[in-house]
C-alpha cells in the first residue's frame, strides 16, 4: 500500500499529547472497513439478493403457465409483469424471518462475539469506554443493516427490470398505476422504513448481545423471540398485544404499493420500531457496563 | 559476602505482607533504592467472588513503580482473576483497585492509555490479518496519532521480531501459535507504556520465542516500564523479576524482591566443617537449633546472630572452613508454599 507500509520502522512515531480517548471519527471508520469484511455479512448479502431474483425468476415462469393459478401467493402474485414491485415484495419478504437473521448475525458478532474472539478486551484495554463501545457497535450493526437491505432492493430493482419488466410504472394494488420516478420514491420509502425495522431488531439483538458470551445465544434468542410475535399476533384473542408487536407492523409494509398511501400503519409501525430501538439501546449498555470482559 | 537482609516477608495467609520499600532496609547495589513514588498499581482489601466460589481474597499489594514483579501460582491461584480487576476489566466484590494512581475501574480512562496488557492470551479477529488487527487497536489507542498508524504497527512489528515475516498479511486464524503470541506483545507495545502487564506471555513460545520476551521485559525496564508478569514457571519469573508476589489459593501468601524471597526460607547459616558432630554439640550446649544436611552443618538463625553462632564454634575449637547464609531456591519456596502449606 503506502511507501511506509515497507520501511521498518525502528524508532517509536512520535505519540499524540495526553489524551484519554482515540478519536470517535477513526473508531467510527475502523468499524465501518471491518464489519463488512466479516465472511458471514459477505455470505448473508449473498443470500439476500438471491432472494428478489428467484422471486423474479419464479413469477415469470409462473405467469408463463396460465394453468397454474394457486391462491395464496398474495403480493408475491402482484408482481407478475410488474417490475418495480419486485424490491418491494422481496423487502416484504425477507423482512419475516431472513432480514432479522441476519442482522441478528451481525449483533451477535458485535458484543458477544469479540468477547469470545478475546478482541472485547483488547478493545476495552486501549481503553475504548464501554459506552462508546455500545455506540461504535450499534453504528457496525446499522451499518450491516443498510447494506442488507440496499442488497435486497438493488437486487429486487435489477430482477425487476431485467427478469420481470414491466418496469416503467407501477401498477398499485389499488389498480392504478404510478410513473418511474414515483415508483422509484416509493422504493426508497420502502427501504427506508425496512432499515428502521431491522435496525430495531438489531437493537434488541444488541442488548442481548450485551449480556452473553455466546452468539448463538443472540441467535437463538431474537428469532425465536421473532416467532414468537408473529405467533401472538395471529391470535386473535390477543388482539389488544398487536399494537406493541413489532412484527405486527410489519404487514403495512404493502401500504406503501397502495395509492394513496396510507399513513396510519407505516407511521405506527416506524414509531413503534423507535421505542425498541431505545430499548434496545439501552439494554446494550446496561450489559456492557455491567459484563466481566 | 554482604551480611544478608533478613527482612523477608513470609506471611501465613491470614496476615499479608505488601512489598513497600521499608524504612529500615538497607541500600543495596541490586536492588536500587525506591524513592517516595507511588506504587504503579495498589490492591487494598481484594475480594472477587464468582457466584459461591471465592476467586480471591483479602489480597493487599502494591506493585512498585519501576519493578519487573513476578506473579506466580499454580493455575487456578488467582492471577489472571487479580490482573483482570486490575485493569478494569472486572468490578471487585469488595476492596479497592488503584492503577497508575487512578482508582479502578472509574479511573481507566485517565490509566489505561499508559497500560500494556495481554491478559488470558492474545484476542484478534480470525478473518483479518495480524497486521490489519493490530491496526485495528493502534486507532483505539488514544496515544497514536491518527497520521502514524501505520508506522506504530510497524514499529510494534519490529520490536517483537515479526518486520519480516510474510504471514502477518494473511488471515490471523492460520497463524501458528508462536505468532498469535507476538503479536498479543505487538498489541502491548502499541503506545509508550508506564505499565505493562503480561499474562503468562511466553505461552505457545520456542525458546528463541522465550528468549525475545525476555529481552523485551529488559528493553521494558530500561525504559522506565513497570512490568507485571504473571506466570507458572519459576524459572521465569527467576530471570527476569526484581520482585515477586506468589499467590495461592486466591490470597497472596508472599511478597517481597527477589533477594528477600530466595533468602526467605528462614534465616539459617551453612556451615562448612570437617567436624560436624563437634558442630552440632557445640550448638547443642548453646540451645541453638542446627542439623546436618549433606555433609553440612546448618545453623538456624531465627533467635541467634550468626556472629554468636561462629564464636561458640570457634570457642569450642571446631574448624570453620566457610559459613554462608542459606539461599533457598526460589523452587524450593514456590513449593512449599504452594504445596505444603496448603
Amino acid at each position: 500500500m503506502s511507501p511506509v507500509r515497507a520501511s521498518r520502522r525502528t524508532s517509536r512515531p512520535a505519540p499524540a499529547g495526553d489524551r484519554y480517548a482515540a478519536p470517535l471519527v477513526r473508531l467510527l471508520r475502523v468499524e465501518l472497513r471491518t464489519e463488512p469484511r466479516r465472511p458471514r455479512t459477505l455470505a448473508t448479502l449473498v443470500v439476500l439478493a438471491l432472494v428478489p431474483v428467484v422471486i423474479g425468476f419464479g413469477v415469470s415462469v409462473h405467469a408463463a403457465d396460465p394453468g397454474a393459478d394457486r391462491p395464496g401467493l398474495g403480493l408475491i402474485r402482484a408482481v407478475a409483469g410488474n417490475g418495480m414491485m419486485l424490491p418491494i415484495t422481496a423487502l416484504g419478504v425477507t423482512l419475516g424471518l431472513l432480514l432479522p437473521l441476519c442482522v441478528c448475525i451481525a449483533a451477535a458478532d458485535a458484543l458477544s462475539g469479540e468477547a469470545a474472539h478475546g478482541t472485547l478486551r483488547g478493545l476495552l484495554l486501549a481503553p475504548v469506554s464501554r459506552i462508546r463501545l455500545v455506540w461504535i457497535k450499534a453504528f457496525g450493526v446499522l451499518v450491516v443493516a443498510v447494506l442488507e437491505v440496499a442488497a435486497v432492493t438493488a437486487a429486487g430493482l435489477l430482477a425487476g427490470l431485467i427478469i420481470v419488466g414491466g418496469g416503467d410504472q407501477l401498477l398499485t394494488l389499488s389498480g392504478s398505476s404510478v410513473g418511474f420516478g414515483a415508483a422509484l420514491a416509493r422504493v426508497a420509502l420502502a427501504a427506508g422504513w425496512t432499515v428502521l425495522q431491522v435496525a430495531a431488531v438489531g437493537a434488541v439483538a444488541l442488548a442481548v448481545s450485551a449480556f452473553t458470551d455466546h452468539p448463538m445465544v443472540v441467535l437463538a434468542t431474537v428469532l425465536g423471540g421473532t416467532i414468537v410475535f408473529g405467533l401472538l399476533g395471529a391470535i386473535p384473542a390477543l388482539d389488544w398485544l398487536r399494537p406493541v408487536l413489532l412484527t405486527s407492523g410489519w404487514a403495512s409494509l404493502s401500504d406503501v404499493l397502495r395509492d394513496p398511501v396510507p399513513g396510519d400503519g407505516l407511521t405506527h409501525s416506524a414509531l413503534l420500531a423507535g421505542v425498541y430501538l431505545v430499548i434496545g439501546m439501552t439494554g446494550a449498555i446496561v450489559g456492557t457496563l455491567r459484563r466481566e470482559a | 559476602m554482604s551480611r544478608p537482609d533478613r527482612t523477608g516477608t513470609i506471611c501465613s495467609p491470614s496476615t499479608v505482607a505488601t512489598s513497600q520499600p521499608r524504612p529500615d532496609e538497607p541500600m543495596r547495589p541490586d536492588r536500587p533504592a525506591m524513592a517516595p513514588v507511588a506504587p504503579a498499581a495498589r490492591l487494598r482489601g481484594l475480594r472477587k467472588m464468582y457466584r459461591r466460589t471465592v476467586a480471591l481474597d483479602s489480597v493487599d499489594l502494591d506493585v512498585p513503580t519501576g519493578a519487573v514483579l513476578g506473579l506466580l501460582g499454580r493455575n487456578g491461584s488467582g492471577k489472571t482473576t487479580m490482573l483482570r480487576l486490575l485493569l478494569g476489566l472486572s468490578r471487585p466484590t469488595e476492596g479497592t483497585v488503584e492503577l497508575l494512581g487512578e482508582p479502578m475501574p472509574v479511573g481507566a480512562a485517565r490509566a489505561l492509555p499508559h497500560v500494556g496488557a495481554l491478559v488470558e492470551g492474545p484476542g484478534f479477529l480470525p478473518f483479518l490479518s495480524g497486521r490489519d488487527n493490530l491496526a485495528r487497536f493502534a486507532a483505539a489507542e488514544p496515544l497514536v496519532r491518527t497520521s502514524a498508524i501505520v508506522e506504530t504497527v510497524n514499529y510494534a512489528l519490529h520490536r517483537v521480531g515479526l518486520d519480516g515475516e510474510a504471514a502477518i498479511d494473511r488471515p490471523y486464524r492460520g497463524h501458528s501459535l508462536g505468532l498469535k503470541q507476538r503479536l498479543g506483545l505487538a498489541a502491548v507495545l502499541l503506545a509508550p507504556r508506564r505499565l505493562v502487564v503480561l499474562d503468562e506471555p511466553t505461552n505457545g513460545l520456542d525458546p528463541a520465542g522465550i528468549r525475545d520476551v525476555r529481552r523485551l521485559i529488559g528493553e521494558l525496564r530500561a525504559a522506565g516500564s513497570t512490568v507485571l508478569l504473571s506466570s507458572h514457571l519459576l524459572s521465569e519469573v527467576e530471570e527476569t523479576c526484581t520482585h515477586v508476589a506468589m499467590l495461592s489459593a486466591g490470597t497472596v501468601v508472599a511478597t517481597g524482591t527477589l533477594t528477600e524471597l530466595l533468602e526467605a526460607d528462614g534465616p539459617a547459616l551453612e556451615i562448612h566443617t570437617t567436624e560436624p558432630h563437634a558442630a552440632l554439640a557445640a550448638l547443642r550446649t548453646s540451645r541453638i537449633p542446627g542439623y546436618a544436611e549433606r555433609g553440612l552443618v546448618i545453623a538456624d538463625l531465627v533467635d541467634t546472630p550468626p556472629e554468636l553462632v561462629l564464636s561458640i564454634l570457634a570457642s569450642a575449637d571446631v574448624p570453620v572452613s566457610e559459613a554462608r547464609p542459606r539461599r533457598t531456591g526460589l523452587e524450593e519456596l514456590f513449593v512449599r508454599l504452594t504445596e505444603e502449606g496448603t
